[in-house]
């Protein structure tokens, strides 16, 4: 093996590429929810796999797939047969197992055959939609599920047997008290998860909850989201839920590698309407529609939207940002090697700035946010994007 | 022509006791302008002034009046500013007539104004005609007006005509008045040719054209004229009148009222208040009572937008060609990058000025604390002239600094005068005497620093008394007094655009007003920030900005990384919009709102 082969087959050993399948089928609407999803019909869904099937086709592969997500919309919604037939389409780009193979569930769709199916096809990873264990919560936000549901859902899954569990739920619920909050944590922690996503209420447009925020139904209260998040991230690390990143908590090797992937800015291939990719210096998304998203593909045609070239300083500008909200931080020495067109004097200022603010810690060459910091995330990371202006407004 | 037929006059009152109203009626009688076309206020022509009700340029016009006595009268109707500011511009008004119709609001009596006017026209020696107008209304006091008139102005009730511009009341009786009480047109036999040059406007066709009052002589087109004051000597392009509009004559005669147009390009050369004479024939004196107006109030304007520089310039030059009072020339602060010191002549004058700019030119601007004309003398008795806290020089080489002071009439209902004394206290000022005005009103006569007025004096008079104060002001003496440059540090560097001058005995309680509304004007920043107020580096007041709490995207996943770019990207523009003090963004809005939120 020459130099170079050896040095190429190494690079493609330490960046991972991941695969996402975005499932678009919904049995109804969440008031929050601005993910592109649709009514599934018999019909729809048998399209919607043969769509998935053309794309991959489409997909120049260069390496095998390490780990694989497939989100939603709600991919338990399919049947196991079908359930099956999207997983042979995503083995055949796996090589051998992939390393993290996960699936979100809604619980009220979980059942031990679609159970089954999950696990026999491979999938390692289990995400299950709670939300809120407040009934009167999981009505106002329009999730179709109940307390009862959840639990059964969550029992199944355990009795299957997948090596992580995770859980999602949401806080800063209109008309949730702290004390409230504190107690979905508890019962969360009490059913003993892997893996726990906790998000803060976010207003989408284009979401009947932005509705009722723009018509003055619902405040926002900065300061009390803050209070929730700080104790969110006391009560979990008390519980033995390591944060990893601003809203994702879990036991020991249990953090969610795909995810944690592309917050590194690795490469990741996504399939189905509205699905984003990023690969080959390219970054951008499937049209979120389900007809139009046949139609590209059958006329060969994938990632139409919102493309952007991804060029070194883009990607070492993206890492920081997004790597920033992971708790583990950003290593900059390879980041220095690969981009060095970048303004780094003027990186380092704002890094420094940070620091000295003690919204940075930064032990040689890889930085992470304080506490404080992670709360404000968002504002460093325009912070960040300033920093690197010169470059990227000509690139 | 003769000019026996001719008479010049000018209305003058408090604001909203009916002036606009009451022009128009009497251009209505006089047909000079048919009522179709007659907008509801047709001498206020711009939008602001129509908001705020005031008249800053002056807008003449010339009507044909049938008078009882057979003959036909040439009646010039000169409109002048409403408002202490413009009071040079005013008395040049004033100085173009022989009479004015003083109105007084048959509900409201004599206000501020109606004394200052009237002393301005006694002045100029005018014949004054008082009106008592509104008299329409029901809560119309007679009695009470006619008294002030005696006792206040010191004019015989007999002389006072009964109005109503609403009603067309005692229209053709102001009209009779006018011709049979004001005088003819007065020096109308100095052997060379004199006009006075009340207003000029500048048309980007024609150049700068000059309002005059031609007072001997004639001026005509292709001849050379001569302004007085900088011995500026032109071709005559073209003359005429205001019909309102402008009309084209042969010539302007002795006690005419019209426009000249000659080859001056540039504004500055215009100047309000001089004597236009011609250069083959010139005369020997000027008219009397030119001055060279002195902007009193300054401060620094600045683009929000740095790149909004040169459309800033552009705005002022523009601003400045119809209005010589208004001065500026360029300067830079740290804080604030590239921008202009501008001069006013009052308070009103720079919070029209600045909203011409935002409005018609469309610049978002910063200003900076506005500060009068300080003479500072220095050893070996040398005087300074400083309007920019920043250019005071060190402490040690101070030996006094003198303060502009006003003579102020306030006009105040009897039951809020505790309360205004403790204003007028409050602001450093003295009162000289009070004079009642009648059953339930007085009238202070006070001695103030100008700068004490600068920003909220007039606000805090109208709350105080609840809308029924009035003031009104003459520039007096300087005087000396205890002053102290005041900074404003922000995360201890100093912001230059907050220092000012105060009073030693005030700076505490003004620095921390200052520390307290920046404080809470700044948005939560990222960092701990100190504001802090300071006296040559001894710290007197301080307050913290907010820190900011919660600032993040709770869902960034694959997908949602392009998205989050974008809005990170459209938060990053909103932040550009701000003024970056080294790592804290001030939104620009904040001088404005600083010195606003009195
Ligand atoms: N009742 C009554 N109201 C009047 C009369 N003249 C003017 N007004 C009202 O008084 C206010 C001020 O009038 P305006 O002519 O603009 O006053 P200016 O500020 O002196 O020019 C307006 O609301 C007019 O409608 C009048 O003779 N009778
Ligand atoms: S189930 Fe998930 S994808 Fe479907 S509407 Fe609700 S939140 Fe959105």
């Amino acid at each position: 093996m020459s130099g170079l082969a050896t040095a190429q087959a190494k690079a493609a050993s330490v960046s991972p590429l991941g695969l996402y399948v975005h499932v678009p089928f919904c049995a109804s609407t969440c008031d929050f929810c601005a993910f592109y999803q649709t009514q599934p019909t018999a019909d729809g869904v048998h399209r919607f796999l043969a769509g998935i099937a053309d794309e991959a086709a489409l997909v120049p592969w260069t390496q095998p797939v390490s780990t694989v997500f497939w989100g939603g919309g709600t991919p338990g919604l399919l049947s196991p047969g079908d359930l099956e037939k999207l997983a042979a389409i995503v083995r055949a780009r796996c090589g051998s197992a992939p390393e993290e193979w996960t699936v979100e569930l809604a619980p009220a769709s979980v059942t031990e055959a679609r159970l089954a199916a999950l696990k026999a096809a491979g999938v390692t990873r289990v995400s299950l939609g709670v939300q809120s264990f407040q009934p009167a919560l999981l009505d106002a936000l329009g999730r179709a599920h109940s307390l009862a549901q959840i639990h059964r859902a969550y029992d199944r899954i355990r009795a299957v047997g997948f090596a992580s569990v995770n859980l999602d739920l949401m806080f800063a619920l209109p008309g949730q008290t702290e004390t409230e909050w504190a107690e979905d944590i508890r019962t969360a922690v009490a059913l003993a998860p892997d893996h726990l996503s906790t998000y803060c209420l976010t207003f989408e447009e284009d979401t009947k909850l932005w509705v009722k925020l723009s018509q003055g139904r619902v405040k926002l209260d900065p300061e009390h989201e803050a209070r929730l998040y700080e104790s969110t991230w006391a009560l979990l690390e008390a519980a033995g839920y390591a944060q990893y990143e601003v809203s994702n908590f879990a036991r020991p090797g249990h953090a969610c590698r795909h995810n944690l992937n592309t917050w590194r800015m690795h490469e990741w291939i996504g399939l189905g309407p509205s699905a984003a990719s990023q690969q080959a210096g390219l970054r951008g998304a499937n049209i979120s529609d389900l007809d139009r998203w046949l139609d590209h593909i059958a006329c060969g045609e994938r990632v139409t939207e919102d493309r952007v070239t991804l060029t070194p300083a883009l990607l070492a500008e993206d890492a920081l940002i997004f790597g920033l909200r992971v708790n583990g931080g950003v290593d900059l020495a390879p980041w220095r090697g690969r981009a060095p067109e970048a303004p780094w004097p003027q990186i380092e200022d704002t890094l420094s700035t940070l620091a000295a603010g003690e919204l940075l810690v930064r032990t040689g060459d890889v930085v992470r946010l304080s506490n404080r910091g992670r709360l404000i995330a968002d504002t460093i990371g325009t912070e960040i994007m300033a920093a690197f202006e010169p470059i990227t407004e000509t690139a | 022509m003769s000019s026996r037929y001719t008479r010049n006059f000018c209305i003058i009152a408090h604001v909203d006791h009916g002036k606009t109203t009451l022009s128009d009626r009497l251009l209505e009688y006089t047909n000079q302008v048919s009522q179709r076309v007659l907008t509801e206020q047709h001498l206020d022509s711009m939008d602001l002034e129509k908001e705020r009700g005031i008249t800053i340029k002056s807008h003449p016009v010339t009507m044909n009046y049938p008078a009882k006595d057979g003959h036909i009268y040439k009646l010039n109707l000169m409109d002048t500013p409403g408002h202490v500011d413009f009071s040079y511009e005013v008395s040049r008004s004033l100085a173009a007539c022989e009479g004015a119709v003083l109105l007084i609001d048959a509900a409201q009596g004599v206000e501020a104004q109606t004394v200052a006017n009237a002393h301005l026209a006694f002045g100029q020696k005018l014949k004054v005609i008082p009106v008592i107008n509104k008299i329409d209304l029901p809560s119309a006091n007679l009695d009470l007006c006619l008294k002030q008139l005696e006792d206040i102005l010191t004019i015989s009730a007999e002389e006072a005509i009964l109005a109503s511009g609403k009603s067309g009341i005692g229209i053709v009786d102001i009209l009779e008045a006018v011709v049979t009480r004001v005088p003819p047109p007065r020096w109308t036999d100095y052997p060379q040719t004199r006009a006075l040059v009340f207003d000029s406007l500048y048309d980007s066709y024609r150049g700068v054209i000059s309002y005059v009052r031609v007072f001997s002589g004639a001026v005509k087109a292709g001849e050379y004229m001569l302004l007085m004051s900088n011995n500026a000597k032109s071709e005559i392009k073209e003359v005429g009148v205001f019909m309102p509009k402008m009309e084209k004559r042969a010539s302007l005669g002795a006690g005419d009222v019209g426009y000249v147009v000659s080859n001056i390009k540039d504004p500055s050369e215009i100047k309000i208040g001089d004597t236009l004479t011609l250069s083959a024939r010139p005369a020997a004196e000027m008219l009397p009572g030119y001055k060279e107006v002195r902007p009193m109030v300054f401060c620094g304007l600045y683009p929000v937008d740095t790149g909004d520089y040169e459309k800033l310039k552009a705005a002022l030059g523009r601003l400045r060609l119809n209005d010589a009072a208004f001065v500026y020339s360029s300067e830079s602060s740290v804080a604030l990058g590239f921008g202009f010191r501008c001069g006013f002549l009052g308070l009103l004058h720079m919070e029209i000025i600045q909203e011409r700019i935002r409005r018609e030119h469309d610049v978002d601007i910063i200003s900076t604390y506005p500060s009068v004309v300080y003479h500072v003398i220095k050893h070996g008795d040398v005087m300074l002239e400083v309007d920019n806290p920043v250019n005071l020089p060190d402490p040690g080489e101070i030996v006094e600094i003198r303060e502009p002071t006003i003579k102020a009439a306030i006009h105040i209902p009897n039951d809020s005068m505790g309360d205004i004394l403790a204003l007028v206290m409050e602001k450093r000022g003295t009162v000289d005497h009070t004079d009642t005005l009648d059953a339930t009103r007085v009238m202070l006569t006070c001695v103030l620093p100008l700068n004490e007025i600068l920003v909220d004096f007039n606000d805090r008079l109208k709350s105080i008394t609840h809308g029924y104060g009035s003031m009104d002001y003459e520039l007096g003496e300087y005087r000396a007094a205890d002053l102290v440059k005041m900074e404003i540090l922000v995360n201890a560097d100093p912001v230059d655009a907050f220092a000012s001058i105060v009073h030693r005995d005030k700076a505490e309680g003004k620095g921390r007003e200052l520390c307290e509304k920046l404080a809470d004007i700044i948005p939560p920043q990222m960092f701990k920030v100190a504001i802090q107020a300071a006296i040559g580096g001894k710290i007197i007041a301080r307050d913290n900005v907010k820190e900011m709490r919660k600032d993040v995207t709770a869902k960034c996943y694959g997908g949602d990384i392009s998205r989050k770019r974008k809005l990170l990207d459209k938060q990053k523009e909103g932040k550009k919009k701000m003024k970056q003090f080294g790592r804290v963004s001030i939104p620009s809005d904040a001088f404005i709102k600083v010195l606003k939120t009195n």
